[in-house]
């Protein structure tokens, strides 16, 4: 077979020109080898790559070897050559020539896609440096600032104003933007709050102000009663410029909103006396130590206003005795061999008579109807009758004798059991002469009994009673002494009986022994500090802390309180009754009905 | 003279001055005392935040004077109050949050800080780490002249290859056309590149050889030692890379997170004061 190539190479233009061969042989071998007829010096062809041959018809026709031939586009094995055929050979394009004289075949070959340049082929595939890939600064920063602003800023300021129009704001996963703002959980009192911020928050970018908490805290206490002048100045000394806020930070947890380290009281209570000379609080700087001895506050029978309180510190052994008016032997009571009560002997216990308050912090008052008269009864003619005198005044008393012997004396209807002659015989009606000596006899007897009730038993039996002229009338002839029953010993301290009932009473009251009702039996400052340690931690003992005991606001806003009774746990008839000076102003028999726990 | 660190930078001056402020601060907050306690909003916690929010300020400013090239100061002096000052950053934020922590923009603002701070440190130690193994793996050469070594390599190689097996040519050839050199993010800081068509290539001589006798086994032979040097030139080059990706790498983050950081702390700053 004989073949015409033509090798076609274009200049720096593209204009091509070409150089002819012709080469004999058999089969045309196209390839990288030497041996290679068609040699295609290219590392991208075969060593022997396709052979073009010449059929018995004279039809010549090409078939891959070594390496892909692609035919007008297709890869073949093996095709006909025919006339304008392009093959791709490689980077080489061969074009079938038409049919020239003296040839089988005319081929074109040009290398139409040249390799390379080494450097250049180097170069596109190194690639180095951060910058070259996807990874940007520019773009993280922007996209991360812009999310960070819009997220915790822009979208939380946007609820805060939807808030102030009234609106709810969007919530995602029930959680509002400016929740990201919360620096912590609020208090357990101010949880309801939720995330209404604006309910303490009330202007953007001011401090909360005392207003905003006494929209509701109204009856919130000052310090100490603001009830002079000099109090009042004194407390603008100090607090002029406290902001509530400066001692109660919220966003600190359900309990962080209450200070309770001790420099909230010692910065000024360990040397009151030195800056406010006047003070009547004793200089205080820890509860182990130097705590004076417990000042208890207690009610004066017969006197009013200030007067009818007294404060008595526990040391001042000569005025610290009580005189309630009443006679009160605890050790009787408490007795372990048992009291005959109505029913039966009684063993009494400290419950019988002092039932706790609603709050377990305190115990209810102990009154005449509810828990003595059970056994104090007032029967005056027991024998007779269950009639009792009421708990009132004498004049009620003398009436009720007076009018129950003149019944008796004058009613048709028989009494067998008083038996004195010529008063009145079972069945017979009561002549005029005999109603006037009946009238006598009743007279006598009311005034013997109540002399009895007096001076002997009944009233005698618990009052004080003090007889007077005996020509003067009866309701005047005895006295009975005033009633104050102090109902809260230490109302400057909270002490809740709840946290302690786990204790005996008489661990703390010792009661048992008791003679006299002047005893107090309210225990000092050695037997709480059996338990309790100090603002400093003492190993095994509770915590001690002036907020233990002692609460901050006990001052009233209001004036005219009287200093000694500011604190909130003070039972409110008590504060009333001495805030308006009517306490007691009557005689003690005044208040008869027994509803008043102080007066009982 | 010894060659001196960004650390030592004029006698630890910086270092100095970080120490001074991380002292103080701490004393400070040992011996302030406030009614309810340590938390931003003291007195003490106002001021350690404005002492933090300047240095932040600042320290991104140094961002800024980078980009510019007439800056006040030499760079090293810059980049050594940089990385001191962020140190103390840690101590002033964490006494300024008074150990609180939170799920909120305030405790957002004190982790992406901590964040930057930690890829700072990283930076410092690839600062004081790579230049050196660089220098080492490089020698004399530079990535550029390692690049015309392989294409002369390369060159020499395809002609070389021209005359053997098609197998053996083609090896050579994907070798030239598809031994990739660095790329994305991770091909640049991987160490070992698998499949690559030079190591292929190796590989394929070194088990060829034998199979040729005379003439061709000794263009075999030099084939064969081309490649080898290839595959070293190339290693070098991923190396350098390699070396330099993980130089730049935390800069992505700890510039973006630092921005983020300036936008965390506007939020925070404002959002204090908003619900004061």
């Amino acid at each position: 077979m004989k073949t015409k190539l033509a090798t076609i190479t274009r200049n720096k233009k593209g204009q091509p020109a070409s150089t002819e061969q012709t080469v004999v042989a058999e089969t045309l071998r196209i390839g990288r080898g030497a041996d290679c007829k068609l040699h295609l010096s290219d590392p991208r062809i075969a060593l022997l790559h396709a052979e073009i041959m010449c059929g018995v018809d004279g039809v010549s026709f090409v078939e891959a070897r070594g390496g892909a031939v692609s035919v007008e586009g297709r890869f073949e094995t093996a095709a006909t050559l025919k006339t304008g055929q392009r093959l791709l050979i490689g980077p080489f394009e061969v074009i079938v020539l038409p049919p020239q004289p003296d040839v089988d075949l005319a081929l074109s070959v040009e290398l139409v896609d040249p390799l390379k340049d080494d450097l250049e082929q180097v170069k596109s595939q190194v690639k180095a440096g951060i910058k070259s890939t996807w990874l940007s600064k520019r773009l993280f920063s922007w996209v991360a600032f812009a999310t960070v602003l819009l997220a915790f800023l822009v979208w939380p300021v946007m609820n805060a104003l939807d808030r102030s129009h009234g609106k709810e704001p969007v919530k995602i996963a029930g959680l509002t933007a400016d929740a990201s703002w919360d620096v912590g959980p609020l208090s357990s009192a101010h949880a309801s709050f939720g995330s209404n911020c604006g309910a303490c928050h009330q202007q953007p970018f001011v401090q909360v102000t005392n207003g905003a908490c006494e929209d509701c805290h109204k009856k919130i206490g000052w310090h100490f009663a603001l009830d002079t002048k000099e109090a009042k100045a004194v407390h603008t000394g100090i607090f002029g410029d406290t902001q509530c806020s400066s001692c109660h930070r919220d966003h600190k947890g359900p309990n962080g909103l209450v200070r309770s380290d001790a420099t909230l009281c010692t910065d000024c209570h360990k040397n009151l006396k030195s800056k406010h000379p006047k003070t009547g609080v004793a200089d205080v700087a820890e509860f182990t130590k130097d705590h004076p001895p417990f000042k208890v506050s207690m009610l004066i029978p017969g006197k009013t206003g200030p007067e009818a309180l007294v404060r008595i510190q526990q040391d001042d052994k000569a005025r610290y005795v009580e005189s309630s008016g009443l006679k009160f032997p605890h050790d009787v009571h408490m007795s372990p061999k048992g009291l005959r009560g109505p029913d039966g002997k009684v063993k009494m216990e400290c419950k019988n008579c002092h039932t706790p308050d609603e709050t377990g912090t305190r115990f209810k008052p102990t009154t005449m109807g509810e828990h003595c008269q059970s056994c104090h009864s007032l029967e005056f003619e027991p024998k007779a009758t269950k009639r009792q005198v009421p708990h009132g005044k004498v004049a009620d008393v003398i009436a009720t004798l007076q009018e129950y012997y003149a019944q008796a004396a004058l009613s048709d209807a028989p009494i067998d059991v008083v038996l004195e002659d010529g008063i009145k015989r079972p069945g017979a009606r009561t002549a005029e002469t005999k109603r006037q000596a009946g009238l006598t006899w009743a007279n006598a007897k009311a005034d013997k009994i109540t002399q009895e009730l007096f001076e002997v038993r009944v009233c005698f039996e618990c009052h004080q009673i003090k007889k007077g002229d005996a020509n003067a009338e009866p309701e005047v002839r005895w006295q009975i002494a005033p009633i104050a029953i102090t109902q809260h010993w230490l109302p400057k301290s909270r002490f809740p009986h709840s946290q302690h009932d786990t204790n005996k009473c008489d661990s703390c009251h010792a009661v048992t022994k008791s003679k006299l009702s002047s005893d107090i039996a309210i225990p000092d400052i050695k037997n709480c500090r059996e338990c309790h340690g100090g603002n400093v931690t003492v190993k095994d003992k509770a915590p001690g802390t002036c907020e233990t005991c002692h609460g901050f606001h006990t001052g009233s806003p209001k004036s005219g309180v009287p200093p000694i009774l500011p604190g909130s746990n003070q039972p409110k008839l008590m504060l009333k009754a001495a805030a308006n000076a009517t306490y007691l102003a009557n005689s003690p028999t005044a208040k008869s009905n027994g509803t008043g726990g102080a007066s009982q | 003279m010894r060659h001196r660190t960004i650390l030592e930078y004029r006698d630890y001056r910086y270092l100095k001055l970080a120490a001074l402020i991380v002292v103080a601060v701490i004393f400070a907050y040992g011996w302030y005392k406030y009614p309810v306690g340590h938390y931003g909003g003291t007195p003490l916690g106002y001021t350690l935040g404005t002492i933090g929010a300047l240095l932040i300020v600042w320290l991104m400013w140094l961002g800024v004077q980078k980009r510019r090239y007439r800056t006040t100061g030499d760079i090293k002096g810059w980049l050594s109050a940089h990385i001191y000052l962020g140190t103390s950053l840690i101590v002033v934020a964490t006494l300024h949050a008074a150990f609180q922590i939170g799920w909120n923009v305030h405790t957002l603002a004190y982790v992406l800080m901590m964040i930057v701070i930690l890829s700072g440190f990283y930076g410092v130690y690839t600062y004081l780490r790579f230049p050196s193994l660089m220098t080492e793996n490089l020698a004399e050469d530079t990535l550029e002249s390692l690049t015309l070594k392989i294409a002369d390599i390369d060159r020499e190689a395809r002609r070389l290859a021209l005359g053997m097996s098609d197998e053996m040519n083609k090896a050579v050839l994907t070798s030239i056309k598809e031994t990739r050199i660095g790329g994305g993010v991770y091909a640049q800081l991987r160490e070992n590149v698998p499949n690559c068509p030079t190591t292929i290539a190796v590989q394929l001589i070194k088990a060829r050889a034998g199979t040729v006798k005379g003439e061709e086994a000794r263009k075999q032979q030099d084939l064969y030692g081309l490649m080898l040097r290839k595959q070293r030139l190339v290693g070098r080059a991923r190396t350098d890379i390699r070396y330099k990706a993980i130089m730049d790498i935390w800069l992505f983050f700890h510039v973006p997170l630092s921005v983020a950081l300036l936008a965390a702390l506007v939020a925070h700053i404002v959002a204090v004061f908003f619900y004061w």
